[in-house]
């Protein structure tokens, strides 16, 4: 893809976004399998389907709708991704990444990230919440391969703390009001879509990872380039390859996610409006 | 991944299938550096080149055939590949793991693999076996990568038992009865085979970080077949030559000829415990 296409895809595709849409959304959010419940809760919501946006890739695995949801949430006005791209699907990196500079073009400054994980660290639970204080990539792809574009952000971005410090704080508050029980921790991106085998995630633990999954690092390595703001969490949504003696399956992760879902749901909307 | 991959698939079954008799296959193998000899204790051969077959790629590497070898083993139906693809070689995943969906849809339910492996584990030597309880993928790829075809398998496939515990411990009897019989145990280890992309051997650095990293034994292929292979619902044995010692810290130069003298070498014991796997499983 020629460097002025990228821009012009972005520019297209947020241009399209805001002739359906009152106002600038400044909240993102991008939400894991069985997460998309949060979009029920958008007021005024106008709801874009994937396929109708320009440049925009469309979802195909199960559990991911695959729509934009723009409105106001407490208060605040978000643009929500109901369905993200994955690099198991078979997108390119900066594909997987894409919408996230459409929501900075729209000028989203602050985004919250949530997926499904596998627990790596022996002390959490299913159902657990985990904060994401860091995250290691571990996909082999980054999104900003490939000449610069400084409309966009710098070369070489500073991931120091790409899960902000300042979020996590409000997050631990308002998890804590809630008498929520929030793990904080390292989740380790992969590339997917088999699930890790034991010996991999007694790698992963030695390597310093709390939980792993398949998503969230491309988008977050986007948006701190972009300037964006993050929050991010993880639903702990069984326990990884080889600590329990029972096989993994997608099914165990859509019940645990479905069951946690009112939790999770209760903590997002708390921290939207101290955002 | 192209579309037309399963169909792609059924093409290349169909072509072998008008090419051998009715029965059902049972036992796939796929076999590593110098290792192909196995293929000759193939009763009633058909040899088929995978240059022959419909969407097959063909194999680069010096020391591998490229042959399929069909036929009775040890009173099994099996597939032999004498030869595998790298993805080294510059095949893509999918490439790589094509013959496994074959297999599989000729009938096949075991998968036998076998490779040449540098040894990271000190208490190797050169010459052992080491039976692959587990591997890590450093590959920096994975064959599933794309959209997935539910009649090939799920989604998201399990590997908490990617290597078969029942395949590995008759293995380990059949090696410890074979030990008894000679007089001689049979040096079987057992471990983690970790995968590279290759095709450079590694520096002593990475060596140590794969041996840190929980890596028992280095090496070029299986994880990619073996990802296939669960997908497709087959149960794996996977058996490492161990041709050279690979520690970061006491490290050697290295060709590919020694690599290949020392599995030549491990050969005819190697390739006895793989026919009298291949019998009682």
């Amino acid at each position: 893809m020629a460097n002025m296409d990228v821009l012009n895809n972005i520019r297209e595709a947020a241009s399209f976004i805001r002739g359906k849409i009152d106002g600038e959304p400044e909240i993102g959010l991008i939400l894991g399998s069985g997460l998309g419940i949060i979009a029920e809760l958008v007021e005024n919501p106008v709801v874009i389907a994937y396929e109708n946006i320009p440049h925009f890739p469309v979802s195909t695995v199960e559990g991911h709708a695959g729509e934009l949801v723009v409105g106001t949430v407490a208060g605040r006005r978000v643009i929500l991704m109901k369905g993200r791209f994955h690099l198991y699907e078979g997108y390119p990196v900066e594909v997987v990444s894409f919408p996230v500079r459409v929501m900075k073009e729209l000028g989203v400054k602050k985004l919250v990230v949530t997926n499904a994980a596998g627990g790596i660290n022996t002390s959490y639970e299913v159902g657990d919440l985990m904060l994401i204080k860091d995250h290691i990539n571990f996909t082999f792809r980054n999104p900003l391969i490939g000449p610069n574009l400084d409309e966009l952000g710098p070369r070489f971005p500073d991931m120091s703390e790409a899960y902000s410090k300042r979020l996590r704080q409000i997050a631990r508050e308002v998890a804590e009001s809630q008498g929520v029980k929030l793990q904080e921790g390292v989740y380790i991106g992969l590339l997917g879509p088999s699930y890790e085998t034991p010996a991999e995630i007694r790698m992963m633990r030695t390597l310093g990872a709390d939980a792993v999954g398949m998503s969230t690092v491309s988008e977050v390595i986007v948006a701190r380039h972009a300037g964006i703001e993050v929050l991010g969490f993880s639903c702990i949504s069984n326990m990884a390859s080889g600590i329990l003696d029972q096989p993994l399956s997608h099914e165990e992760v859509m019940e645990t996610t479905e069951r946690e879902k009112q939790k999770f749901l209760r903590l997002i909307l708390g921290i939207i409006p101290k955002l | 991944m192209p579309i037309d991959y399963v169909q792609h698939i059924r093409e290349a079954v169909q072509w072998i299938e008008d090419r051998i008799s009715r029965q059902a296959l049972e036992i796939g193998l796929i076999l590593g550096s110098g290792l192909g000899d196995l293929a000759e204790h193939v009763e009633d051969p058909v040899v088929i080149p995978y240059g022959e077959i419909p969407h097959f790629p063909v194999s680069t590497v010096a020391g591998h055939a490229g042959r399929f070898v069909i036929g009775r083993l040890e009173g099994k139906q099996a597939i032999v590949m004498q030869g595998r693809f790298h993805y080294y070689e510059g095949y893509s995943m999918k490439q790589v793991v094509f013959p496994v969906y074959v297999m599989k849809q000729l009938g096949v339910s075991t998968l036998i693999l076998t490779n040449a492996a540098g040894g990271m584990n000190r208490a190797f030597r050169p010459g052992d076996l080491m039976l692959i309880r587990d591997h890590l993928n450093l590959t920096g790829d994975n064959p599933l990568v794309g959209v997935n075809h539910p009649e090939l398998g799920p989604r998201f496939p399990d590997m908490s038992e990617a290597y078969s515990r029942s395949c590995r411990e008759l293995f380990k009897q059949i090696a410890a009865r074979y030990g008894e019989a000679r007089g001689e145990a049979v040096r079987l280890q057992e471990g983690v085979y970790a995968g590279i992309a290759g095709p450079n051997y590694l520096p002593p650095s990475e060596l140590t970080m794969l041996a840190r990293l929980g890596g028992d034994a280095v090496g070029m292929s299986t994880v990619g077949e073996t990802i296939a292979a669960r997908h497709a619902g087959l149960q794996v044995l996977g058996v490492s030559c161990i041709t050279d010692m690979a520690i970061g810290e006491e490290l050697e130069p290295l060709t590919h000829e020694q690599v290949v003298e020392v599995a030549n070498r491990t050969k005819p014991v190697f390739i006895e415990l793989v026919r009298q796997f291949v019998r009682e499983v």
